[in-house]
């Protein structure tokens, strides 16, 4: 595990957060955290809940005050600059709230038009492919409807930085691969997204890189590639000789041994001396399994899971 | 309640385990509503007891009162003004029935169609629970609160030394009018699919039983019997005391309850049965602002008001002409005017647009908390991520908080000046009471102001302030000259400092030192909500 967060500073960045602190009351919700965000890429930002992911993303749209830290955003102060910034960006809440008596589509308009403009070939565009009826008073919407009139009025603009906090809750599969595809197209243009999200799979497939938090602290940042380094392959081997001795090897942890054949991981720092130790015994067979964001997640996140893995 | 059909099995079950969890919800603002009619019915039996302490004034008040129209219909049957305890019945029922009608409506609406269209209904629903049991639930919360109702009137009534007979069936009417509320407003809950259609159509319902209710009242008392409200009145309590009018509540409830049940056989969670219908696709070229915003979030409630006090001042004027006999008749009076007996007429109207002057201050501070209710509500977060500043965002509800106070001010003015206008044959009392109302302007805005220093330094108390200012200003505006509140404990009040037109002249001096302490403490509370925390 990597702490004091050491990555490249990139040429540009649009975001670039570090040391920040925010407490509310005697409650530290964020206590250092670090953010590096490069222009133009998409940046998975993961925590388990009440790590805090959407205290960062307020903070950052000028709507908190910070405590402590340095924050940039497009080269601004949030809080200073918001309005001038706001221009320049978008945001989609995790948790829409829509006025009642208000119909989806004037409120997609109404933050359109606050923020300075709306390409409304983009918005129909849009409408269509999420599959949402502009005319219902947001009262009747669904969750799943509501979270749509917010992603639609999100990406109809074309901010140069997108704030997507947890955007796709509630979405159902179908919507989702909608919603990847349109962040595809964003990618393409160039355009910066800040992605807050719990589904893996969608960070796996969207982002260049990732920062996981946790307790308000960056506990690490890197691409997907980097952060599989981090962490252990999982290894099913058959040789020709026994393989005994193999549970006491550097790095190797969680070994089930039966004779010849052998189930373990193994810390990916470790894996080439793994490697070349099981070549001596005369390999008959061997799958490896690369680690999963999911598994490096689990590592982060599940505190009893991490404690029991180092006792043994 | 249990005409459930029986393939659905016990269509009520966990009923009592609701009504459990709704009376630990409804602690804290039911008390306040039985506190209220407590108090107003205590005050108003007291007040009318020392006013008219002799046969004789009593006679002359039978007098006055019985032979004026407008009295009649804004309170009951003359045929209560036999006793002081029917005066008192006479004077007051009509409006603790309105205030009992609206408790039952926001407390049955509050546990059916607020509960479901939040979804909290949906997980209570997914438990092992009826139906009908929220309905069932609700309805019996009513009773529940109706009978304390019941309980809370008694007691004011007798303990200010009215006849235990009649104060028992005063109580009980009161709860009649209740518990008939309660029913309808179980319908209204199947019919629409949200709320704020459910109070419309039952608060049209009250003011239409006022209404029957007057004009039955002032004719030959046949429309007063289609009003839930008149079968009360109709009661004659202490006048006569005739029980079986009670019998009309159980009625309805008898025929209002089983359709409500039936209704809801017939529609799906969350619908009503009657469909929303679908709204614009897209956007206005108004809703593309702050303003434009907050306006049409707050429409409804402007015009809402703007209408209601209106009215209110027709009414007004219109006893003001009958004001100087009345005065002649029962001297007592004049103490709660002030200026006494003299100029009794401007006296009157004085009086009652600062009434309507602190309805305006009270719309005003509703009107500007709304954008902290947007605030904890999350909806103002996507508005304030856009190119909109703190100020804009605030601006636009300060905007329509001032102007439509003003509004309802300039309603107030015209109101009276309409009906006292036509009533003496002359029209220029339209702009002369407008001008007159508009004198109130800087004492309601700084009422807001202080909504809005709330708002910006201490949000989550900024409710409370507001309202506190409101109720003392209140009392000190319709009470000290009547109670001779000491001298101190009205200076605070901006109302105190503001001339009463037109019986006082007016002077700029204290309408330019309110006016500055309103233009620093918007000043300050927009500073405030540029340097603090949003969302908390």
């Amino acid at each position: 595990m990597v702490s004091g967060v050491a990555y490249p500073v990139p040429v540009t960045s649009a975001i670039s957060v570090s040391g920040l602190v925010k407490t509310f009351g005697s409650v530290r919700a964020l206590d250092g955290l670090d953010l590096e965000v490069a222009a133009g890429e998409v940046h998975g930002f993961l925590g388990p809940n009440g790590s805090g992911k959407t205290t960062t993303i307020r903070v950052l749209l000028g709507l908190l005050r910070a405590d402590a830290g340095s924050v940039r955003l497009l080269g601004g102060d949030p809080w200073d600059d918001a309005v001038s910034l706001h221009r320049r960006l978008s945001y989609v809440p995790g948790e829409v709230t829509l006025w009642p008596a208000i119909t989806g589509g004037e409120v997609i308009d109404l933050i359109g038009k606050l923020r300075g403009g709306l390409d409304r070939r983009r918005r129909d565009d849009l409408l269509e492919r999420f599959d949402l009826d502009p005319s219902k008073k947001a009262r009747t919407y669904s969750k799943g409807n509501r979270q749509k009139v917010a992603l639609v009025a999100g990406l109809a603009s074309d901010a140069e930085l997108l704030l997507l906090d947890e955007p796709t809750s509630g979405l159902d599969p179908l919507m989702e691969s909608v919603f990847q595809r349109c962040i595809e197209e964003v990618k393409r243009e160039g355009r910066t997204v800040l992605l807050s999200s719990h589904i893996l799979a969608e960070v796996e497939a969207l982002c260049d890189r990732v920062s996981i938090i946790r307790l308000g602290r960056t506990v690490e940042s890197g691409t997907l590639t980097e952060l599989r380094h981090l962490t252990r392959t999982s290894i099913s081997v058959e040789t020709k000789r026994p393989l005994a001795g193999l549970e006491s090897l550097p790095g190797v942890f969680d070994a089930i041994l039966d004779g010849t054949r052998a189930r373990f991981d193994v810390d990916t720092a470790h894996l080439d001396e793994t490697v070349r130790w099981l070549a001596d015994l005369g390999v008959r067979g061997l799958t490896s399994t690369p680690p999963t964001l999911e598994e490096m997640f689990l590592r982060h996140y599940g505190d009893e899971v991490a404690v029991s893995e180092e006792k043994e | 309640m249990s005409a459930t059909r029986p393939s659905q099995g016990d269509g009520t079950s966990g009923t009592a385990i609701l009504l459990r969890f709704m009376l630990r919800r409804e602690r804290r603002s039911l008390p306040w509503w039985l506190l209220g009619i407590g108090v107003l019915l205590a005050y108003q039996s007291a007040g009318s007891q020392s006013l008219y302490d002799s046969p004789e004034k009593l006679a002359r008040l039978r007098e006055t009162l019985g032979a004026n129209t407008a009295t009649i219909a804004m309170s009951g049957p003359r045929e209560l003004l036999a006793t002081i305890g029917g005066e008192v019945v006479f004077e007051i029922f009509a409006y603790l029935a309105v205030l009992v009608a609206l408790m039952n409506m926001f407390l049955v609406v509050r546990y059916t169609r607020s509960d479901e269209e939040t979804g909290r209904a949906e997980l209570i629903r997914s438990a092992r629970v009826g139906r009908h049991a929220p309905m069932a639930a609700a309805l019996a919360l009513a009773a529940l609160a109706n009978l304390a109702v019941g309980v809370v009137a008694f007691a004011a009534a007798a303990g200010t030394g009215l006849p235990a007979g009649g104060s028992v069936l005063l109580a009980a009417a009161l709860a009649g009018v209740g518990i008939t509320f309660a029913g309808l407003t179980a319908i209204a809950a199947q019919v629409f699919e949200n709320p704020r259609a459910v109070y419309g159509a039952v608060g049209l319902a009250i003011g239409a039983s006022f209404l029957l209710r007057a004009l039955g009242d002032v004719g030959n008392g046949a429309l007063s019997w289609l009003s839930p409200i008149g079968w009360g009145q109709r009661t004659f309590p202490y006048s006569g005391d005739r029980w079986w009018p009670l019998l009309l509540p159980l009625a309805a409830v008898a025929v209002t309850v089983p359709i409500a049940v039936s209704l809801q056989n017939h529609r799906d969670f969350g619908a009503g049965l009657l469909r929303s219908r679908p709204g614009r696709p897209t956007a206005t070229a108004a809703l593309g602002s702050p303003f434009g915003l907050a306006w049409r979030l707050q429409r409804g409630s402007v015009i809402g008001w703007t209408v209601g006090v209106l009215l209110l001042a027709v009414g007004y004027g219109s006893f003001g002409d009958s004001v100087e006999q009345f005065i002649a008749d029962n001297p007592e009076v004049a103490d709660y005017f002030p200026g006494g007996a003299t100029d009794i007429i401007n006296a009157y109207l004085a009086f009652t647009i600062a009434f309507l002057a602190l309805l305006a201050a009270a719309f005003g501070v509703a009107s500007c908390l709304r954008a902290r209710s947007e605030e904890t509500s999350g909806r103002a977060e996507p508005i304030l991520a856009t190119a909109t500043s703190r100020s804009a965002w605030l601006g636009g509800h300060l905007s329509v908080a001032l102007g439509g106070s003003l509004l309802v001010l300039v309603m107030a003015g015209l109101g009276e000046g309409l009906s006292y206008g036509l009533a003496v044959s002359d029209l220029g009392q339209i702009p002369r009471l407008i001008g007159v109302a508009l004198v109130w302007t800087p004492a309601v805005w700084l009422v807001v102001a202080v909504a809005v220093f709330g708002f910006g330094w201490l949000p989550r108390i900024a409710a409370i302030i507001a309202w506190i200012l409101v109720g003392y200003c209140s009392v000190v505006t319709l009470f000290a000259d009547s109670f001779d509140l000491p001298g101190w404990s009205t200076n605070a009040s901006p109302f105190w400092h503001t001339p009463q037109a037109p019986l006082e002249s007016v002077t700029a001096m204290p309408l330019l030192i309110v006016s500055a302490l309103t233009a620093l403490l918007v000043a300050a509370g927009f500073a405030g909500l540029r340097r603090r925390d949003l969302g908390y």
